[in-house]
């Protein structure tokens, strides 16, 4: 059962499209996989909207200002240009076992990068999302920890599914986890099958720190991203 | 009941907003179908304004506000096959747009780099192509106005396209004929009709 969740409030801004789109990227994928944040994010939206639109009723005519705009909307033969969602079922195939992606990160399934061993039982992926945000996929293999460290920038994470322990508290799929820079920890996956986790940073000075820290160029090529239609 | 004011009269003044709603869903419908004007214009008397005070608020700038609200009516006005009464109401759905519009005009105002779009974070405005087929080209050009471009497009772009909109395929079912990937079934249909829209522009 899912027992970390964005709060309120960056529920509320993400709706209202305020967020950065790191934090936006992982509030949406995790209302994926969340049916209390959706329905949160459905009823903050339809509030918003009565907020926005408080008196259905019509004026009659178009305002004057307006009416050039009108003609211009009315009258354009150029179109806007058309968008496609990815409806494509994404997989992530790892060492011989298949992790279906949230649809929002399906999405981005085309810019996950190649899968590499960073050290012990840990491998990583990074989503380029461009910009100076690092997003990476991680996989902890059972028995993996990553050593204790503090976090010098904001670190997001979203458990794609599996289970691990940090400081005391258990993480499972679906838990969406804020670290500021007060937090030390020292994840692990020790007594559970592999882990799979989403995790952004907004300030990737700090390679130092997180589940950046980890990022070791000394990769090789070991599992692959399977996208079937 | 106040004294003075006859029940029904006082009915009248406040109109259910459930009421107003579907008469809202009705002209979208009706824009949707028949590219209808007269019911445009009863969305954007109402909307238009009310979406400009939503702005100015949250962009600050008048310019810039008048830019957002005409972005949103415009997809408004060209995609609203897209809203599904089911889903919501037509001030939700349009509040989604506003919203989609605000996010990539900050992102662009912010000189954010992230190379994140609103379509990715909430598809509203997405063409459903999973099983049903995407809109049909009249909606978008006429295909009296193309015929003189079309043999201008470089022959794969050609073939997609008429294998879409002539012969009304999924871009799903276009990927499997030509043994193609759908994201470059995709890719070739925006460019060709990019292509087609800049073409029109250009000879008009
Ligand atoms: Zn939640």
């Amino acid at each position: 059962m899912i027992k970390h969740h964005p709060s309120e409030s960056a529920l509320r801004s993400f709706v209202e499209g305020a967020l950065p789109s790191t934090k936006a990227i992982l509030i949406s994928a995790h209302c994926d996989m969340c049916p209390t944040c959706l329905s949160k994010t459905r009823s903050f939206t339809e509030s918003i909207a009565v907020d926005m639109f408080p008196d259905l009723r019509q004026n009659p005519t178009i305002l004057r200002e307006y009416i050039s705009m009108f003609e211009s909307i009315t009258n354009d033969s150029t179109l806007l240009n058309p968008s496609y969602s990815q409806t494509l079922d994404t997989r992530i195939t790892l060492d011989g076992r298949e992790f279906v992606l949230p649809a929002t990160l399906a999405r981005f399934a085309d810019r996950i990068g190649e899968w590499s061993h960073l050290a012990g039982k840990l491998w990583h992926a990074s989503v380029n999302i461009g910009g100076g945000s690092l997003a990476q996929f991680i996989y902890m293999d059972r028995g993996a920890s990553v050593p204790e460290h503090t976090h010098k920038g904001n670190e997001l994470t979203l458990v794609i599914n599996g289970k691990f322990t940090d400081g005391g508290k258990c993480y499972e799929s679906g838990d969406f986890i804020e670290l500021n820079q007060q937090h030390t920890h020292m994840p692990t996956a020790e007594n559970y099958e592999g882990c799979l986790v989403v995790t952004m940073l907004d300030m990737p000075l700090h390679f130092t720190s997180g589940w950046a820290m980890l990022i070791n160029p000394l990769s090789q090529l070991y599992f692959k991203v399977n996208t079937n239609n | 009941m106040l004294i003075g004011i006859p029940a029904n009269q006082q009915r009248n003044e406040t109109r259910q907003p459930k009421d107003c709603s579907v008469e809202m869903s009705g002209y979208l419908d009706t824009i949707a179908k028949q590219r209808c004007k007269a019911s445009f214009a009863k969305i954007f008397s109402y909307f238009a304004p009310r979406l400009r005070s939503y702005a100015l608020k949250q962009m600050g700038n008048e310019a810039i506000a008048m830019e957002l609200v005409q972005d949103t009516m415009s997809n408004v006005w060209q995609k609203a096959h897209l809203f599904n009464a089911e889903k919501g109401s037509p001030s939700t759905w349009i509040f989604t747009i506003a919203r989609n519009i605000r996010f990539d005009m900050l992102r662009k105002l912010q000189n954010r780099k992230e190379d994140v779009c609103s379509d990715d974070l909430w598809p509203v405005l997405c063409e459903q192509t999973a099983d049903t087929k995407i809109a049909p080209l009249d909606e978008q050009i006429t295909l009296e106005q193309v015929g003189q471009y079309f043999n201008e497009l470089p022959a794969k772009q050609q073939r997609v396209i008429e294998a879409i909109y002539i012969d009304g395929k999924s871009q799903q079912e276009v990927a499997d004929e030509l043994e193609i990937p759908l994201g470059t079934v995709k890719s070739r249909t925006r460019l060709a009709l990019q292509r087609l829209k800049d073409m029109l522009r250009e000879y008009d």
